[in-house]
């Protein structure tokens, strides 16, 4: 019965050898609004952090319609098999009004979703951002403590997940689509420093052509900016999922970047790093639960915010005096 | 106007492929055929069908045709499947009537008439007979088909068909923008736009805004039972497997193969005649999905694009009463559970019928579950195993195709088997009231047939959940 909450010891064991039921409803305890269900599922993770580390942690993102999952089919059943274990997670921003998530990500990738060597949890947004993005680099643990060699973190490219993702993987790659060259402008100049790679898709058939020269156009941008690693040089790629070409040099490049950071122990400072600002993200959104939740700010909130759109007070002055009801309490 | 628009802009798809192909424009032509769905709506069907004429007339002309049939559209009519109900299912008979009335006045060139049990099962030979016999009177005993177009001149008739065609004339245009249909299909645009005109209407026959006869209003107390066509799938399928086994072993391997292999060289080199070549493979018996597997060597597999969309359902039914309350239940179930309820939608087995999932998914999602859509054609332990993985607490099974009897308890056996019999399974779409019995016994929660309206679904999958865990 999942709402009798499982035991930590064995749970624990079972995710080690594995087992696709225990991660799956460890997951659903992590990402649970309950505070007992969730604090059961940190338990359960908090036994399981020595286990964890062991996979290549690599990012994914792209407009929509660019080929993501058809992208991210293609590379998983390459990897699956060459002998590796794969798991693919989703951050999804798309949030709804009101109303749940509709989640599709194993329809556009049918044949990886009914391998062995897979498992695929898209997990529905219906929150803020932060709090999805904490989630899934919680999961990201926990499918690395159930062996999953390769861990895939998807997300729709639409600004502020993409920067979430890119604090959470080794390797963070941008997926563009074939075509106009004046996409790139289209494209945050921010999220272009977060690439380690950039991959134009759909290099088959009639596009192969654009894709070609799209590639040539981002190398000769990517040239433009200063690399974000002094030990890695952003690289362009196009790719067919189709067809094929083009993957194992995208995966052969996702290992020379592992090697090129590893070699210059710039690995273990990022993922330190990356630990270091993840445990602030936390502070931060735990500070901000705190501020929204304190009964004393909450009574003065609706005042304050009459008397800053009236312009009775100042918003650095009705500010301080929230933050004073906060900090006097 | 979707299915006009969308239709014809498909049949220019097919010219410009004909053409090169290089083939001259009256060589083919005229040999083109159309197919409409007629529905309830009756002078709109109408008007649709006289717009059709008229838009591909116009449509035809820069091809510059010399002969009067390349210009003219031929074509087959349909009565709407949609509409018949699984509820009081005599009143089909009715509905199909009015139905082949709109399609004769609208000039069809051949009909199909639906059976009125075609919402519960496939047909027994009596209803079928009935169908046909719709036909017959409207042909033999009316004069109605006597006369051409007889709706021609009405001041009414002549402004609707003028509407209708101005307003397909757009979204052809639309098509044509993105670069005709194939481009159109490949970004999904069709199918959204005819997905989200159904969650609309769903929408609106659960708010009662659109009246049907026994299902939204004037609702029997007690559903007569009807006599109907009942298939033993496994029986089915052991004769078949039975017989492509023996078709297979009589067939010589080498001309076989070397059909199937000259199939797959001339889609490789993409010239000369795939259907002469698909057919010489059907005479060495190969099998269709050896034949589309040679095919698909080549040209890979097309996948559907399943981009539903939320939203839809929500912007009609928002203030509805039924509506909000199940709303506010699910909020509810979401605070006490930490989470929303999660269902997975499943199509199993041989069984492409995907809208009305489509719908439910939206409608869903509107009123509060996460979904999860599961990709068609799955067998019973691919849906397991992604209802264990994604950790739902429902399986919707939507079946269409006759085979609930055999997939669905199987699928709940496996999900036991794996230490899930907390995720429940409940069924919705065609499913014959006698089989209820078995699919309950078989560890089913919850049956939900046609014209099951969303908020009431909602509510029986949510108590489906509750129980469960109690």
């Amino acid at each position: 019965m999942s709402s009798e909450l499982p035991s930590v010891a064995g749970a624990c064991e079972r995710v080690r050898a594995g087992d696709r039921r225990t991660v799956a409803k460890t997951i659903t305890l992590l990402e649970s609004r309950r505070p007992d269900q969730a604090a059961r599922g940190q338990e359960i993770l908090e036994k399981l952090v020595p286990y964890t580390g062991g996979s290549l942690r690599l990012g994914i993102t792209g407009a929509p319609g660019v080929g993501k999952s058809t992208f991210i089919e293609a590379l998983g059943l390459r990897l699956i098999e060459k002998g590796h274990r794969l798991a693919v997670l989703a951050v999804d921003p798309t949030s709804p009004r009101s109303g749940g998530s509709i989640l599709g990500d194993k329809t556009r990738m049918e044949r990886l979703a009914q391998d062995e060597a897979a498992f695929i949890r898209p997990s529905p947004s219906g929150g803020s951002l932060g709090g999805v993005a904490e989630r899934t680099r919680e999961t990201l643990l926990l499918t690395e403590a159930a062996g999953f060699d390769i861990v895939l973190v998807e997300t729709v490219g639409i600004g502020q997940s993409e920067v979430a993702v890119h604090s959470m993987v080794d390797c963070f790659t941008l997926l563009l689509q074939p075509g106009a060259g004046d996409e790139l402008q289209g494209i945050k100049k921010g999220v272009l420093e977060l690439a380690d790679a950039l991959v134009v898709t759909k290099a088959d058939g009639e596009l192969r052509r654009a894709a070609e020269r799209s590639r040539a156009e981002y190398a000769h941008a990517l040239e433009l900016l200063r690399p974000a690693s002094p030990h890695w040089t952003p690289r362009v790629l196009a790719v067919s999922a189709v067809s094929g070409e083009g993957v194992d040099a995208f995966w052969e490049m996702v290992l020379a970047h592992r090697s090129a950071l590893e070699a210059a122990g710039a690995l273990e400072r990022k993922r330190r790093g990356q630990a270091r600002a993840w445990m602030w993200s936390l502070v931060h959104e735990g500070l901000r639960a705190a501020f929204d939740g304190h009964p004393a700010v909450a009574r003065r909130i609706p005042q304050a915010e009459r008397d800053v759109e009236d312009q009775k007070a100042t918003p650095a002055a009705a500010a301080r005096r929230l933050l004073e009801a906060f900090l006097d309490d | 106007m979707l299915e006009l628009a969308f239709t014809l802009a498909d049949g220019l798809e097919y010219v410009r492929a004909a053409l090169s192909k290089g083939l001259g424009i009256d060589q083919f032509a005229g040999r083109l055929s159309f197919f409409w769905a007629i529905g309830m709506n009756f002078y709109l069907e109408i008007a649709k069908m006289r717009a059709a004429r008229r838009l591909w007339a116009e449509l035809m002309q820069p091809f510059g045709p010399q002969e009067p049939r390349s210009s003219m559209l031929r074509t087959h009519c349909q009565t709407s499947g949609a509409s018949l109900t699984a509820q009081d299912p005599y009143n089909n008979v009715v509905r199909t009537t009015i139905e082949a009335l709109a399609a004769v006045f609208g000039g069809t060139q051949s009909l199909h008439t639906n059976a009125m049990d075609e919402a519960l099962a496939l047909p027994t030979d009596t209803t079928a007979r009935i169908a046909r016999n719709t036909q017959l009177i409207l042909q033999e005993e009316t004069g109605i088909p006597g006369v051409v177009d007889p709706w021609g001149g009405s001041y009414f008739m002549e402004s609707l068909t003028a509407s209708v065609a101005a307003a397909a004339r757009t979204i052809i245009d639309e098509v044509e923008a993105l670069g005709g249909m194939t481009r159109a299909i490949e970004e999904g645009m069709p199918k959204r736009r005819i997905e989200e005109c159904a969650a609309r209407r769903q929408a609106r026959i659960d708010r009662g805004e659109e009246v049907i006869v026994g299902v939204n209003k004037y609702r029997l107390a007690e559903e007569e039972e009807l006599d109907i066509r009942d298939i033993d799938n496994t029986a089915v399928r052991e004769s078949q497997i039975a017989r492509l086994k023996r078709v297979r072993s009589e067939r010589d391997p080498k001309e076989l193969e070397g059909s199937l292999a000259e199939l797959s060289a001339l889609a490789r080199s993409g010239t000369g005649n795939l259907l002469e070549a698909a057919i010489r493979c059907a005479r060495a018996r190969a099998s269709v999905g050896e034949i589309s597997s040679a095919l698909e060597r080549e040209f890979t597999r097309y996948r559907a694009s399943t981009s539903a969309i939320s939203g839809v359902y929500r912007a009609v039914a928002e203030g509805d009463e039924a509506y909000e309350s199940i709303r506010s239940d699910v909020e509810a179930f979401a605070r006490a559970e930490g989470r929303r309820p999660r269902m997975l939608l499943v199509k199993l087995g041989q069984d492409g019928h995907d809208r009305g999932m489509k719908v439910v998914a939206t409608a869903f999602a509107d009123v509060g579950f996460d979904v999860d859509i599961g990709p068609l054609f799955q067998v019973p332990e691919e849906a397991a195993r992604q209802a264990i993985e994604n950790d739902v607490h429902v399986v919707g099974v939507s079946t269409q195709a006759g085979g609930h009897k055999t997939l669905v308890p199987e699928l709940v056996k496996l999900l036991r088997e794996q230490g899930a019999e907390d995720i429940c399974v409940v069924v919705g779409g065609i499913v014959p009231p006698r089989d209820y019995a078995y699919l309950r016994e078989h560890g089913v929660a919850a049956i939900l047939g046609p014209g099951t309206p969303i908020p009431e679904a909602a509510r029986e999958v949510l108590e489906a959940i509750r129980s469960r865990r109690a």
